[in-house]
């Protein structure tokens, strides 16, 4: 089997995500009605990167946090690569 | 305080944290309403060479209920960017700021509008400026003259304005947060000492403010022009709140980079005055700051049954047995803060009521027209332009909610109490003449901030 980079890992995320059956965005939060404006405004400062929070180990449910927008989904395999990486001892 | 630092979290982040909100009928042009939201508690005049400012990562919003539901109907959205003229200085300026685009002014803030209304977003402006920071005479000497060049008049028909101003919400912090030893009644509090005069905890202190004034028709939710206090579209609830994204990394570069990433969460909010501070739990107020004013019902058992009444008795036991002794749910305060008043319960042609939805929300019937003979007592006061029938700057809104927590307002509900002879006459003992300077009687109303050369001052 290929040994799985992080940088290899963090390419295929967009691949897994579009693959996979995406869930509703943190609805307990009150709802902020934020405008293109502010997306492209705040946005632009986190250009080209992407927050991935694992919520849940276990279920593999993350969430992606792009621009101003949040996507949740579930994959047991990509957070299982991740915990593969962490215990590879990577460093930043 | 109203609402400076008064929960847990946010008093960690002064930059996204409600101090006060307003809402009157213009006095100077009552076909309009202004809307006031103050952020940043407590600031020191003399705070550089980074003076205060409103965050770039925060997203601030002034929010309108038009139909009683506790959901924005229309909110005004308020984003800053902050720019640098010269990185190789520590200064704020290099010379006098002689106007909004001086070369001498290093560090300035630019922000833009935007209006969401019944989901439509709209960019009102982009690009205004906001006024620097009162540094003193050297620095802003016609500091007047260079804030109301800040005061932008929008194509869409609405005024604004934001940046410092002077803290116009007076309260004696240091014997309310004492105990509630109130200085002109601490001869009767449990720790006796001699009566003396208040004293005005927030003067000569600033906040910054968004401010926005525009036409009722605007508000409404049908566009018609509010006249009759009874009919139902005459009312508008008002609530202001800070939002910051998901996530924030330091980015270990050396470079000194964040990224900040996902949604908007809000972080604070302040409807009511002194809402979230005394009536919501130390252990809920990070939570209450997060909610949607719709989901205020989840709340309800901590408008019904109050901790301050109880301390009023505890700290003052000669004073309040009538208070002591109720013990049914607050009906007033619920009416107060969370329904507004039904019509027929204070006087003809009064009511704040907005239906059967609990939320706080500062609430504002715009039929009622302001008062040349105005009462900081508000509805206390016979004035009924005034709190809780929305905010004016000088509305003695501590002592009105005290003596409301009194009990003063509980015959309203249930006649067969009456309330203590204190009751009407608690205060801390401050007036708006407790404040260095007077308020300004038109847009944006809240005074030209204390500047740091004087003060403090000896």
């Amino acid at each position: 089997m290929k040994t799985l980079t992080r940088r290899s890992l963090l390419q295929q995320v967009p691949v897994s995500a579009a693959a996979l059956s995406l869930l509703p965005a943190m609805p307990a939060l009150a709802a902020i009605h934020h405008s293109p404006k502010a997306a492209t405004q705040l946005s632009a400062k986190s250009a080209g990167s992407m927050v991935v929070h694992v919520n849940n180990v276990a279920t593999g449910e993350m969430t992606l946090l792009v621009g101003t927008r949040a996507v949740v989904l579930r994959d047991p395999r990509i957070v299982a690569c991740f915990l593969d990486a962490t215990r590879e001892g990577g460093s930043a | 305080m109203s609402s400076h630092r008064e929960a847990p979290e946010i008093s960690k982040d002064p930059v996204a944290d409600n101090t006060d909100v307003y809402a009157f009928v213009s006095p100077d042009n009552p076909n309009t309403v202004t809307l006031i939201a103050n952020f940043i508690p407590l600031e020191g005049p003399a705070g550089g060479p980074n003076f205060y400012e409103f965050g770039d990562d925060v997203l601030y919003q002034i929010l309108i209920d038009n139909n009683g539901d506790g959901v924005a109907d229309i909110t005004y959205q308020f984003l800053f960017q902050t720019t640098l003229q010269n990185p190789n200085t520590f200064l704020y300026n290099t010379g006098p700021i002689g106007s909004l685009t001086d070369p001498n002014w290093n560090k300035r803030q630019l922000y833009s509008v935007t209006r969401v209304k019944n989901g439509q977003t709209t960019v009102l402006a982009e690009m205004l400026a906001s006024p620097p920071c009162n540094i003193g005479p050297f620095s802003t000497p016609d500091y007047a003259a260079l804030a109301q060049d800040a005061v932008h008049v929008l194509p869409s028909g609405e005024t604004v304005f934001a940046g410092q101003r002077a803290e116009g919400f007076y309260v004696d912090l240091g014997s309310v947060f004492d105990l509630v030893d109130l200085r002109p009644f601490q001869n009767l509090h449990i720790n006796p000492m001699e009566a003396a005069p208040g004293v005005n905890g927030t003067n000569k202190l600033n906040v910054h403010t968004l401010a926005i004034q525009l036409p009722k028709t605007m508000l409404t939710r049908d566009g018609s022009n509010p006249t009759n206090p009874n009919d139902p579209r005459s009312l508008i609830g008002v609530y202001a709140s800070a939002s910051r994204q998901t996530a924030r990394i330091l980015v270990p570069s050396g470079q000194g980079q964040v990224v900040e990433s996902g949604p908007f969460v809000q972080v604070s909010r302040l409807g009511s005055p002194l809402f979230n501070e005394v009536m919501i739990p130390l252990g809920r107020k990070d939570f209450w700051n997060t909610q949607s004013p719709n989901n205020d019902k989840q709340f309800l058992n901590f408008v019904q049954h109050q901790e301050v009444p109880q301390r009023l008795a505890e700290y003052y036991p000669t004073l309040f047995p009538n208070l002591a002794a109720y013990s049914k749910p607050r009906a007033d305060m619920v009416a107060i803060f969370l329904t507004g008043i039904p019509a027929g319960v204070v006087a003809p042609g009064y009511q704040t009521f907005t239906g059967e939805t609990l939320a706080d929300l500062l609430r504002l019937n715009m039929a009622i027209a302001p008062t040349t003979a105005p009462s900081i007592l508000g509805i206390l006061g016979g004035d009924f332009a005034g709190f809780p029938n929305g905010r004016r700057v000088f509305d003695d809104v501590f002592t009105i909610e005290l003596r409301a927590l009194a009990g003063v307002t509980i015959p309203l509900v249930d006649p067969t109490f009456t309330p203590d002879a204190a009751a009407s006459k608690f205060t801390d003992g401050l007036t708006p003449s407790d404040i260095s300077s007077a308020f300004l009687t038109s847009f944006p109303y809240l005074r030209v901030p204390y500047s740091g050369f004087d003060n403090p001052s000896q």
